[in-house]
């Protein structure tokens, strides 16, 4: 462990700790971190939730509060920060070092404009400045960050901005006084992948204008892969490995970290195969460890891993890579995770080996569509316009198969969702499930053979379910709906335990008393408690950290197999669609842009929102992020309400800028129709259609962006 | 501003004009003030009754509807409300009344609002301390305390201190002394009636402001926003009195323009027990004294005040959120 600080690091972090207390007891949230981060160079911490890595970033800005007790030492620039007042840490805090947080939504005072905000922390920090010189750098900042008119934007108040648009707000404010150091706490994790991609450029953009040293705070391996210099992975407060980003993603040494990387599906691998998951959950921090915190999960523990905690030692190798592990020298860049962790086979279904036309429909879309009406007034509403949140979806589910529905948020994903749940026979389109027509769903009694075909899974497994219900209950409600007999309930509830791995003593448990992971098996066994055939996945893993995620992801996997059933999943990763997916849909304002086999759409996309979004996915592979091309689509998500006649992408899209003007007509004036992609060895039908007239197009040079690194560094 | 004010004042006129018809069948049918005439002694005969009260326009035979079409006339074309049973006008009576209780509310709630919030601020950032305690501890008393006991200690005080000034300082009862020559002397005649009933009124009003802005401000002084305002280099006092405070007072200024007619609708026990013949308690004596009228003058009273409110309270919000625009 290197302790001397090179003379160069602007900030400098040595066994830092953190304590707080609380009613249980005192909670140790972060030990012995220790970094150092140059001048125009990022680090990255990597870590799950309760990791401490947000504590760690918190205490260096003096943000935490009173109550926590901080050890150790944090040097910027040779001075220690450690132990000022909060007075005497605001002539630091905004103008040396500066954060940029998780939430654009809640991070800016909501009652004062945009300029006010970016104006106070010049004030400040330059109490001489003019008014006008003021002004005139906040303009000049949002110009930076990339908000389009700015001057007239300085007037707008936080509310009127996107949630991307309020990030590259929150960009331009921490950047306001050129610092020395940017810490970026998750900042693209509320945003969708296209505006993380964008907010992710002007993060960049910024710290080339500033030269500043940013510490980029991300659970997400895929972030950091590309724009990260060096890696520190934390665990229950603790780095366990440290390193370059070639280090830690071609040669990790500690078991944790291998974990990591093998948990996360790849959106640009299409071979299937499991993912690695990490069993167990987090070590609770209220007692201090006495062998390695990661050895309750750890699949190669031995004795020795639980006598003392394992110090971060240099690892064979490369000069800055350390491991905090004492088998790390077994671990070269050969071993494989997956073997390591045990990752299960990949399951087989038997609809795998039938062709899919053969299979049965058990879910059929034809022409669905739900606008909403737009309303002004008070007393009397009069229609101003109409948001057409779905408008004319077709698609079918066959058996064993599963089908995701992908998009930006405002897409109408969920939508879509909610009008199959609906199952009305008012509705505009047919929904066929299970052979039973919402045209013909007049009474209650052929809705609930409908709801017996088709369970929902929800996003957050926390707030659906009730926790004044046991499990049992919770399970034992839908099977009671069916008129199941006691003893029978009692025995289909066990069953139902065993299949989504959890304990069947546990049944008496509240909610609360399991993690996550188990609470969203929870929702699954729900699902399944009544044998449908179809089960609809609302971001089933969207709320749960990646390791745990690998394991829920694997279940799903292994629960179409082997019951047979068909999934409709919306989720907004990409990377895990492609895991789980047979067939994909491309959502953009209401209509479906690209359909088919999720291969074919994934490795040769068409249309190019289709390409946008690929391209926007940051892979966690430092070499390909950093070499590879990517379309950053301009501004967001355009108001349904301003749709335009033609194809709705025209106001985004990269190839549209670049056409010559008579065919950007044709574009703006007619839908382009769902075409079937022509087969490449003729007379096989490839199974992708998409919404294009111009898929070939050049794409505009504006919107693709590619850093390509000058020295070619080996893996 | 100003369509959306007619707009909203229209609307608010069609609702006071529901209410006020609503309370007038009712009134019209339950109250009966010919049978309080009959107890009189002499006893007049039921022809006497009928005739002086039609003189009054309160004729009993008369249908409701028949009543309701010449009381509205009456107020839509001359703007009178009618009459009393004793014959006293209500126009006139009313205007008294109304000048006596915003005399007697006016100065309390300006007192109790700024001294809440300024508490409620001032203990927020003192949270769990022992200000913090001591205050809000006063503030939850004010709150189970019933305002009557609350009003008459206040009295008990005043007179306790009178007696040990030996001198009449402070009158208890009443609004002012009669035949006072303009000048210092009617002034300080007048402070000396005032000052109890506002002390009295606004040590029992300001808990629920206190109360409520502690509370607001307490959800925001952790909030992200607060935050950012410390990452860009204020101290944690100033971010929040920057940034926090505005934004707690939103939900306190909705809630104190809607209190206002809540503050006059309780304004009977203070006006009884200060003898100040207000509103409200003409508003109780007019149901005892089965009067038609006055009771649905108080009833269109109350309404408007509290569609003021409404629109007070629209206003004040639009003022402090800009996410708030009225148009």
């Amino acid at each position: 462990m290197s302790i001397e600080t090179p003379g160069s690091a602007v900030l400098s972090v040595r066994d830092l700790g953190v304590r707080f207390n609380s009613e249980n007891g005192v909670v140790n949230a972060v030990r012995g971190v220790n970094f150092d981060v140059m001048p125009g160079k990022t680090l990255g911490i990597v870590g799950e939730s309760g990791s401490g890595k947000s504590v760690t970033s918190m205490a260096v800005m003096g943000l935490l509060p009173t109550t926590a007790e901080i050890t150790g030492s944090v040097r910027l620039n040779g001075t220690e920060l450690l132990g000022l007042s909060d007075k005497a840490m605001c002539r630091y805090r905004g103008k040396d070092i500066a954060m940029v947080f998780q939430d654009p939504l809640s991070s800016l005072t909501p009652v004062y404009t945009v300029g006010t905000q970016i104006v106070e922390a010049l004030t400040i920090h330059n109490p001489t400045m003019s008014k006008l010189a003021k002004e005139a750098r906040a303009v000049e900042l949002l110009a930076m960050v990339g908000i389009p008119s700015p001057k007239d934007r300085l007037k707008a108040f936080p509310h009127e901005f996107s949630g991307g648009m309020r990030q590259r707000v929150m960009i331009a404010i921490a950047i306001a006084n050129n610092p020395r150091v940017l810490i970026a706490d998750e900042p693209t994790t509320a945003l969708d992948v296209t505006i993380q991609a964008q907010v992710l450029e002007v993060l960049q953009t910024a710290q080339q204008e500033t030269g500043a040293a940013v510490v980029m705070i991300t659970h997400d391996l895929g972030v950091v892969a590309g724009i990260a210099d060096d890696i520190m992975v934390m665990y229950a407060g603790k780095p366990v490995e440290t390193g370059t980003v070639e280090d830690i993603y071609y040669n990790p040494r500690m078991p944790y970290t291998m974990g990591l990387l093998g948990a996360v599906p790849r959106v640009d691998v299409g071979e299937k195969s499991s993912l690695v998951p990490i069993d167990g959950v987090p070590p609770n921090l209220l007692f201090e460890p006495t062998g390695c915190s990661f050895a309750p999960r750890c699949p190669l523990v031995t004795d020795a891993c639980l006598d003392g905690e394992p110090a971060l030692l240099k690892s064979p190798g490369s000069a800055a890579h350390h491991a905090a592990c004492i088998r790390s020298g077994e671990l070269g860049g050969d071993a494989d995770a997956r073997e390591i962790f045990h990752a299960p086979p990949v399951p087989v279904s038997r609809f795998d080996r039938i062709p899919r036309e053969e299979r049965k429909t058990v879910l059929q879309l034809t022409d669905v569509r739900k606008h909403f009406p737009l309303l002004k007034g008070a007393l009397i509403k009069r229609k101003v316009g109409t948001v057409k949140a779905v408008d004319g979806l077709s698609f079918d589910i066959r058996e064993g198969e599963c089908f995701s529905i992908v998009g930006e948020s405002g897409s109408g994903k969920t939508t879509t969702l909610l009008e199959i749940m609906e199952f009305h026979k008012d509705q505009d389109g047919e929904v066929v499930i299970g052979g039973i027509s919402n045209k013909q769903a007049a009474d209650a009694k052929t809705k609930s053979a409908m709801r017996k075909e088709l369970q929902m899974v929800f996003q957050d497994p926390t707030g659906a379910l009730d926790p004044r219900f046991t499990v049992y209950e919770v399970l034992a409600e839908p099977l009671e709906n069916l008129g199941m007999a006691r003893p029978e309930i009692r025995k289909r509830i066990m069953e139902l335990m065993r299949l989504v791995g959890l304990q069947p003593d546990h049944v008496n448990r509240f909610p609360n008393q399991f993690s996550g992971g188990q609470r969203q098996r929870i929702g699954i066994a729900r699902a399944l408690a009544v044998n449908p055939k179809l089960v609809v996945l609302d971001e089933p893993v969207s709320a749960l950290d990646v390791s745990v995620q690998a394991g829920v992801i694997n279940l799903l996997d292994k629960l179409r197999a082997e019951l047979g059933l068909s999934y409709l999943m919306v989720a907004h990763d990409l990377s895990v669609v492609r895991h789980i997916s047979n067939r994909v849909a491309v959502m953009y304002l209401g209509k479906i842009v690209e359909i088919g086999d999720v291969d074919s759409v994934f490795d040769r996309p068409r249309h190019p929102y289709t390409r946008s979004l690929l391209s926007a996915i940051p892979v966690p592979d430092p070499q390909v992020e950093r070499n590879r091309e990517r379309i950053i689509l301009q501004g967001d998500l355009p108001s349904p309400l301003d749709a335009p006649k033609g194809c709705n992408f025209a106001s985004r899209c990269p190839v549209f800028a670049a056409l010559p003007e008579a065919k950007q007509q044709k574009c703006l004036s007619t839908e382009p129709p769902l075409m079937p992609v022509p087969a490449s060895p003729p007379g096989n039908i490839a199974d992708q259609q998409f919404a294009c007239f111009f898929p070939d197009g050049e794409l505009d040079s504006e919107m693709v962006v590619s850093h390509e690194d000058p020295v070619v560094r080996a893996p | 501003m100003f369509r959306y004010l007619a707009k909203r004042a229209a609307t608010y006129i069609f609702m006071i004009f529901l209410t006020t018809s609503a309370g007038y069948f009712l009134a019209v049918s339950s109250l009966k003030p010919a049978l309080l005439e009959q107890e009189k002694i002499p006893r007049p005969t039921p022809e006497q009754v009928a005739a002086s009260m039609r003189l009054k326009g309160l004729d009993p035979d008369l249908s409701p509807w028949e009543r309701y079409v010449d009381w509205l006339t009456a107020i839509l074309t001359r703007w009178d409300w009618g009459r009393s049973p004793n014959g006293a006008f209500i126009n006139a009576e009313f205007g008294d009344r109304v000048w006596i209780s915003t005399r007697l509310f006016l100065a309390s709630i300006v007192l109790t609002l700024i001294i809440g919030v300024a508490l409620g601020v001032y203990s927020a950032a003192r949270q769990y301390k022992f200000q913090d305690r001591v205050i809000t501890s006063y503030s939850y008393l004010a709150y189970i305390v019933p305002a009557p006991i609350a009003y008459f200690l206040v009295q008990l005080a005043a007179i306790r201190i009178n007696e040990s000034v030996g001198q009449r300082i402070f009158f208890v009862t009443g609004i002012s002394t009669p035949g006072m020559e303009p000048g210092w002397g009617q002034f300080v005649d007048m402070m000396a009636h005032y000052a109890v009933p506002t002390t009295a009124i606004t040590l029992v009003g300001w808990g629920s402001y206190q109360i409520a802005q502690r509370q607001y401000l307490l959800d925001n002084v952790n909030a992200d926003f607060v935050r950012t305002a410390r990452a860009k280099g204020l101290t944690r006092n100033q971010a929040i009195s920057r940034h926090a405070l505005r934004v707690s007072f939103i939900p306190v200024a909705q809630s104190i323009a809607f209190t206002i007619p809540a503050i006059f609708a309780g304004g009977f026990f203070a006006e009884k027990i200060f003898a100040w013949p207000g509103i409200g308690s003409w508003s109780i004596d007019a149901i005892g004294n089965q009067d038609v009228n006055a009771a649905t003058a108080t009833l269109a009273y109350g309404s408007m005040i509290f569609a003021l409110g409404a629109i007070l309270a629209d206003f004040a919000t639009s003022l402090v959120d800009p996410r708030v625009r009225v148009s």
